[in-house]
């Protein structure tokens, strides 16, 4: 009797499982993991008497007095148990410095666990997902659908009740806010109300879920994740256009792309096989870093900064593991080596970071256009030139055009002279990738640096070379289309050539003179020219600013002292306080007398020294071309052809990823304690030990890396994701650590459960739709939400409905839905919607100009709210949203007083209501009518009686103090000739309903 | 003394916004615990930070360096230079002597530029750091990574933690106030985050334009009466829901739309200087109508009389990359003179004692000239992380004191660093916090405000 009441008291007192086991997982990881792995753990760095306590074999092995830990199966003579129990200070353990303690249940627990075989278990979270039985329930009649069993069984566990119902009204609420980030109109819910039969709330949702602003609402949740903003933070924090990426994620969450594609594309959707430009714009997920662009940075650091980031958000996002920690030391808690984090970033690091132009229907329709109409009159160019010189017998054109052709040839002859390109035998760099393309130009690739050199090689037989020439070129595949390869702070495309040297067997030649077709200088009012390269200041240089994707050249005469020997090199410095090398240039060279540098086509310039009879008829074409763009008769008609080549609308931009090609991968370093001036050795792409391997025989790249994360051998994706999702919906993941499935992140409340969703989640073909359907059907999301069915505090075990204060986005476009407002418009560049000013521009660095959009663009959903990293838009910050500045999991929650001036005073709101208002007086409806559609509109159930008579009050009462103050009405209303005292009450009373709890909250 | 401690680690870890309990901005509202005691003794009770953005040359304020003039134009020797990466100058830029005479002020003698005309008066009351050294070397990092500890965002910043951890003294105004003045921050809003803190403990901008702080006034038309007529309805409404739901969130929104409209009776006090006196007015140099750096020294005073626990004052415009002397001149014209003032007005009113005021910039710059024909730049100075200076006032620092050396270009330090870390201990330190201990744990790490490397209290500045 005695015994197996001690064996009660035990059960109740370590609430063990069922069968009155210690579960390592449950039971004992929490308290190794808390309490010893600081000291004990996989970081050697920080380990104490050499003694791991984190796996069972070293426990057993004991650490550096050679004695075991744990002597299985007797806790009396293990070293561990003695430790937690002894009295004697200099042997307890946790030393008493650390002030960490162990309960007196907690060391039982331990007691029992050695007892009974001091059995380790993986982490729950890093074994396999496997689908477990539906449990058995004894209420049979509650379940909708089989999340209840599981939620029902933990019910009956712990001896709680589940709540009844949620009424209708609250439910079609919820489920809008959930699944579309609104509330129903009033028509839809007097439609829902009114149909009783079973199956209405089921079509309700699938109804829903067929809206297009389902994926406004589930993308934002994803931008969270991804860091999204419209600047690049840090101080100058510019614009940057990765909207493109945002209308991506609505598109696919629309399209309910399953989950593993959404991730693959996302993470290495550049690398499929013959990838879409959908698929390039989606990995814009990891262009989201921020870019630091204030002058003098060095531009690697930066990028490093943006590659461990991407690291640490890569583990949050998909794999709920805290990897940030192991930049600089080995994670205390989990299985994570420093050694790890670098082998991850080697995945993702070996890639380009560059503007995609995004392909549109309408712009390239508009191009096609303009380019039609620019080559009709491209066709006239001839016909005019011959009637201008009234040449009007078709046998003689021939003639007639060689000889015009001729005599053009030789005058420009003169001033371009005769330039014969010489090709490099070797070159080199201090970073950048140098290829010799087929034209004999160069094209530089890869990283940049503040100061960048190239050293080009030459071997010609040409003699007395005079002068040499150096054209920068533009090319697609450079930032802005080149010539240069500046990609921050200074203009997309800009280069500073600081130092031009030409080396031969003497030394170093002197010039004579530099001359240049372009230059200006993009910082400062002082100019950029040839003579600037070579006048040995590094501070000085050729420069051409203003106008990129476009060809320029230089020109540089040597000093005709001595004579070039037949090998030498070319030495250019580049940079300033940003780096911007020469990403394309190539080399000619020219004897006495040398030409003047000029705009002129480079083939064409070539043509000039070839016979006319030789020319085949495509160079022909491009000569007579030349002669007629050149002739000063035609030049309304040319000024014409260029000014319609230059209106060509471009596409939109967004940032992606390019993988490198493989002979210029870059390099992964470990860095000492994370530092970026302390690489060490270089590390190979590699998972982590703990987690399954990706297969033998594939190639280790960031598709590999792709494919691995939503493998079938991966546990924690599909279990991460799934938590997350259940997270918004009950505003408690299952997993209360949304952000951390690793030892020191909270135990599952319904493992069962977050596994059986998991395999039903891939099992449905990762539809995050069905996922959705599944949640919002079961009988547990149903519930009434109100507290006094259920003593369960903080509703862990789901003994009631969800209850959340709305998201800031949220917020803000239920207000404008239930006023009638809220633009449906999907997709675009982001907009400005009013805010209070002086947000962006004061104290802000460059005082970024914020002009409230007018029309449709001030009412558009939050998501689409411009997005500035150093001065969120003050409303959606006052509401908890994230600034973009890095990953975010799991939004805090306030409740603040700002809150309160934001909800009551913030323009935003006052249009609402004033907008609302106006409406309500055009409906010429009865009172009654009018606060039952404005209560409805708002708070979607109808007024009780009660609140019927407090805001029938109200509106008299604010009536009457309304005619003491007549100026004040039109100021309420917020028009001038709107003076409808009754208006003015009406816009008073809807802004007051607008600031109810129950309109910021879910339930 | 270490139970003390224990719990108040575990309160920490625990329970989010309770430290907050009862301050104005906090989610809890409680009217009857209104601050927290710190675990240890405090010297100080409040922080007033003088943030001097854009960072200013300690060479022609404060350290001075004869030696500099006697080699001016000549390059510094490439060993004491070293690694060290610089924004825009080369480093073989030559040498630029102090633009200012300097003289010894006060009793203690402390040389100070004869630009900062002041300062000097004040001498006797302040501890001149002369070997501050930080980490980074571009702006918006390095002003991060001073107030927050972090060069990047996401951490809290020093005000975040103090609040964090003393809530504040009054129910009326925020604890944790911003406030700015020249040209924008660098470092923008990652300032003064709360970080992973309890976003209740963000410094709370009071703006120069439009409403002091967002949305305080009531929109056009709505006049007090009608806001109160408002503010009851909603509140009534929100009873009535929160008999039927039963929810304290419900209870807690309700005060704080009490809050809120009692802020919106004290932010225009605070922000009417008409009972301050003519002779204050000019002591700090101030139009009582017009956003400046001396209106903000004094409405800190004012703020501090108030209960507010940290103010952070920005005055960006010290990146003298060209023309240090005249960019020194404009600066101190406009900052000194209040400064020093808020201290000598603090100091007669009693309040200086508990009330630690810190005047200093990112990093310092460069004994090396910076010239640069393409930028059209001359006579600047490029940004230094090795050596600075800042001066502390009040709350425990030594009067009348300097610290710590640098060598006679004013490159390193030779005695006495202090790291941006250490002054973090050292201001934990005086309020009352040991820096090791007084942490926030996520994800199972326990986050300081000193990070993971070393720091320790620089005992030589307390007095």
């Amino acid at each position: 009797m005695n015994t197996l009441f001690q064996i009660l008291l035990s059960i109740t007192l370590l609430s063990l499982n069922d069968n009155g086991e210690v579960e390592f997982n449950r039971d004992i990881r929490p308290i190794i993991s808390q309490k010893c792995l600081k000291c004990h753990g996989l970081d050697e760095s920080n380990r104490k008497g050499k003694l791991r306590l984190d796996d069972r074999e070293h426990a057993l092995k004991g650490g550096r007095s050679g004695k075991s830990a744990i002597d299985v199966g007797k806790p009396d003579s293990s070293e561990l148990y003695l430790r937690l129990i002894s009295s004697i200070e200099s042997e307890q353990m946790p030393p008493p410095s650390s002030k960490i303690t162990l309960t007196h249940a907690e060391k039982e627990k331990i007691k029992k666990w050695i007892e009974s075989g001091a059995n380790y278990e993986t982490h729950w979270a890093f074994r396999p997902v496997h689908k477990p039985a539906i449990p058995k329930v004894k209420d049979n009649a509650w379940p909708s659908n089989e999340i209840d069993f599981f939620v029902l069984s933990k019910l009956e566990k712990e001896k709680l009740s589940y709540s009844p119902p949620a009424d209708k009204y609250s439910l079609i609420r919820r489920v809008y806010l959930d699944l579309l980030g609104y509330p129903p109109s009033p028509l839809e819910v007097d439609a829902f109300i009114s149909d009783n039969r079973e199956q209405a709330y089921i079509e309700l949702i699938d109804k829903i879920l067929q809206s297009t602003h389902y994926g406004e609402r589930w993308a934002r949740k994803w931008m969270d994740l991804a860091r999204y903003a419209d600047t690049n933070g840090y101080e100058k924090d510019r614009y940057r256009s990765i909207w493109p990426w945002r209308d991506w994620l609505i598109k696919s969450i629309n399209s309910d792309m399953p989950f593993n594609d959404f991730t693959v594309k996302q993470l290495a959707g550049d690398l499929l096989t013959n990838p879409t430009s959908d698929d390039i714009v989606a990995t814009g997920f990891h262009r989201n870093t921020m870019l630091n662009e204030e002058g003098g940075i060095d531009p690697l650091e930066y990028r490093y900064y943006s590659m461990v980031d991407r690291v640490a958000t890569t583990g949050v996002t998909w794999l709920g593991l805290t990897f940030g920690c192991a930049q600089c030391h080995t994670h205390k808690y989990d299985p994570i080596t420093q050694k790890d984090f670098y082998g991850l970033m080697a995945f993702l690091n070996n890639t380009s970071e560059v503007d995609f132009e995004v392909p549109q229907p309408v712009i390239t329709e508009k191009r096609e256009k303009i380019k039609n109409d620019s080559s009709k009159l491209k066709g006239q160019l001839l016909g005019m030139y011959l009637k201008h010189h009234k040449v009007d017998n078709s046998a003689d054109v021939d003639l007639f055009i060689n000889k015009k052709l001729e005599s053009w040839m030789e005058i420009k002859r003169k001033t371009i002279g005769n330039w014969a390109t010489i090709v490099p035998v070797e070159m080199s760099s201090n970073l950048p990738k140098l290829t010799l393309q087929n034209d004999g130009s160069v094209l530089a690739s890869g990283d940049i640096t503040k100061q960048d050199f190239y050293e080009v090689s030459f071997r010609t037989d040409l003699k007395n070379i005079f002068a040499i020439k150096l054209e920068a070129l533009p090319d697609s595949s450079l930032p802005g289309g080149g010539p240069g390869l500046c990609y921050y702070e200074g203009p997309k495309g800009d280069f500073f050539l600081s130092n031009f040297e030409v080396i031969d067997q003497n030394g170093k030649k002197k010039f004579s003179d530099a001359k240049e077709s372009y230059f200006k200088n993009n910082f400062g009012g002082n100019p950029a020219s040839a003579k600037q390269a070579i006048d040995d200041d590094l501070q000085t240089g050729w420069s051409c600013a203003g106008r990129y994707g476009e060809k320029h050249e230089a020109i540089f005469v040597l000093d005709s002292q001595n004579e070039l020997s037949p090998e030498f090199k070319i030495r250019m410095t580049f940079g300033r306080h940003y780096a911007c090398p020469l990403g394309k240039f190539r080399v000619s060279v020219s004897q006495f007398p040398y030409g003047l540098p000029s705009n002129m086509d480079t083939d064409v310039q070539k043509l000039l020294f070839k016979s006319i009879s030789k020319m085949n008829s495509s160079e022909k074409q491009k000569m007579v071309d030349a002669l007629l763009f050149d002739a000063p008769e035609l030049k309304t008609l040319v000024d014409e052809i260029i000014r319609l080549n230059k209106s060509l609308p471009a596409n939109e931009k967004t940032l992606v990823f390019r993988e490198r090609p493989s002979d210029n991968k870059r390099i992964t370093f470990l860095h000492n304690r994370g530092e970026y001036l302390q690489p060490k050795e270089e590390i190979q792409p590699e998972i982590p030990s703990f987690l399954p391997k990706i297969p033998e025989g594939v190639i280790k790249d960031r598709l590999a890396f792709a494919n691995w994360i939503v493998s079938d051998k991966n546990p924690l994706t599909v279990r991460v994701f799934v938590n997350r999702n259940w997270q918004t919906f009950f505003g408690r993941g299952i997993v209360k650590t949304t952000e951390d499935f690793g030892v020191q992140g909270d135990f599952p409340s319904h493992p069962e459960l977050l596994d059986w969703l998991s395999v039903y989640f891939v099992e449905n073909n990762w539809s995050m739709k069905k996922l959705h359907r599944k949640i919002v059907s079961s009988a547990t999301y149903k519930q009434s939400s109100l507290k006094t069915f259920s003593s369960d505090n903080d509703n862990v075990f789901l003994s009631r409905g969800p209850r959340v204060r709305m998201e800031a986005e949220m917020i803000r476009d239920s207000v404008l839905k239930s006023c009638g407002l809220l633009s449906a418009k999907i997709g675009g560049p982001s907009v400005y919607p009013p805010q209070p000013q002086g947000v962006t521009s004061e104290g802000t660095y460059g005082g970024f100009n914020w002009k409230p959009s007018e029309g449709e663009d001030r009412y558009r959903r939050a998501i689409y709210t411009f997005s500035k990293r150093t001065a969120p838009y003050a409303m959606f910050n006052t509401f908890d949203a994230p600034s973009g500045e890095f990953c975010m999991v799991r939004r805090e929650v306030s409740n603040t007083p700002l809150q309160a001036l934001t909800l009551l005073n913030d323009i935003v709101i006052i249009e609402a209501s004033q907008g609302f208002a106006r409406t309500i007086i055009a409906n010429q409806k009865s009172f009654n009518e009018n606060l039952s559609f404005v209560f409805r509109s708002i708070l979607t159930r109808p007024p009780s009686e009660q609140e019927i008579v407090l805001l029938t009050n109200f509106y008299n009462a604010t009536l009457n103090d309304l005619k003491q103050i007549p100026d004040s009405i039109s100021k309420i209303t917020g028009s001038i000739q709107q003076k409808s005292t009754e208006q003015a009450v009406w816009a008073l009373l809807i802004r007051s309903l607008l600031n109810l709890d129950e309109a910021l909250v879910k339930r | 003394m270490n139970v003390s401690r224990r719990w108040f680690l575990k309160d920490c870890a625990q329970g989010i916004g309770k430290m907050a309990l009862g301050c104005l901005l906090s989610g809890y509202a409680n009217a009857s615990v209104s601050t927290k005691k710190p675990p240890f003794k405090a010297k100080a009770k409040n922080v007033i930070h003088l943030f001097m953005a854009g960072a200013p040359s300690q060479l022609d304020l404060f350290d001075y360096k004869p030696q500099l003039t006697m080699i001016e134009g000549k390059p510094i020797p490439p060993s004491v230079i070293g690694n060290q990466r610089y924004a825009f100058i080369r480093s073989d830029a030559a040498v630029l002597g102090p633009r200012f005479k300097f003289s010894k002020h006060g009793g203690s003698g402390i040389e100070i530029a004869d630009t900062l005309p002041w300062l000097g008066k004040i001498a006797d009351e302040i501890c001149v750091i002369k070997s501050m050294r930080t980490d980074q070397f571009n702006h918006a990092p390095a002003q991060i990574f001073f107030n927050t500890g972090f060069q990047q965002p996401g951490r809290p910043s020093m005000g975040s933690w103090v609040v964090y951890g003393l809530g504040c003294e009054t129910q009326n105004l925020p604890a944790f106030v911003v406030m700015s003045t020249g040209s924008g921050i660098s470092g923008g809003s990652a300032c003064w985050s709360s970080g992973f803190l309890p976003g209740v403990h963000t410094g709370v901008r009071l703006r120069n334009q439009g409403d002091p702080i967002l949305n305080i006034s009531s929109p056009a038309g709505i006049t007090p009466n009608l806001q109160r007529s408002s503010l009851d309805l909603i509140r009534n409404l929100n009873n009535m829901g929160n008999q039927h739901h039963g929810d304290s969130e419900i209870q807690t929104r309700i005060d704080q739309y009490e809050m809120a409209f009692r802020l919106q009776s004290s932010a225009p006090e605070l922000m009417d200087l008409k009972s301050e006196s003519k002779h204050i007015l000019d002591l700090y140099g101030c139009d009582p109508d017009k956003p400046s750096f001396s209106r903000a020294c004094l409405l800190a005073r004012r703020m501090i009389e108030r209960g507010v626990r940290f103010i952070n004052i920005y005055h960006e415009g010290w990146d003298a990359h060209s023309n240090v002397e005249g960019n020194c001149r404009s600066n101190c014209k406009i900052t000194d003179q209040a400064s020093s003032a808020l201290v000598m007005d603090l100091k007669q009113r009693g309040m200086l004692d508990d009330t630690l005021v810190i005047w200093g910039g990112e990093f310092g710059r460069t004994p090396m000239v910076e010239t640069s024909q393409a930028l059209g730049r001359s006579l600047g100075r490029d940004h230094h992380p090795q050596a600075f200076s800042i001066w502390m006032a009040g709350g425990g620092v030594k009067q009348g004191a300097t610290y710590g050396e640098t060598d006679e270009l004013g490159f390193h330090i030779v005695k006495n660093p202090v790291h941006v870390r250490d002054l973090h201990a050292t201001i934990l330190h005086l309020l009352g916090f040991d820096h090791e201990t007084f942490s926030y744990n996520l994800q199972g790490l326990d986050f300081k405000l000193t990070g993971v490397e070393h720091a320790s209290v620089i005992n030589g500045i307390l007095s």
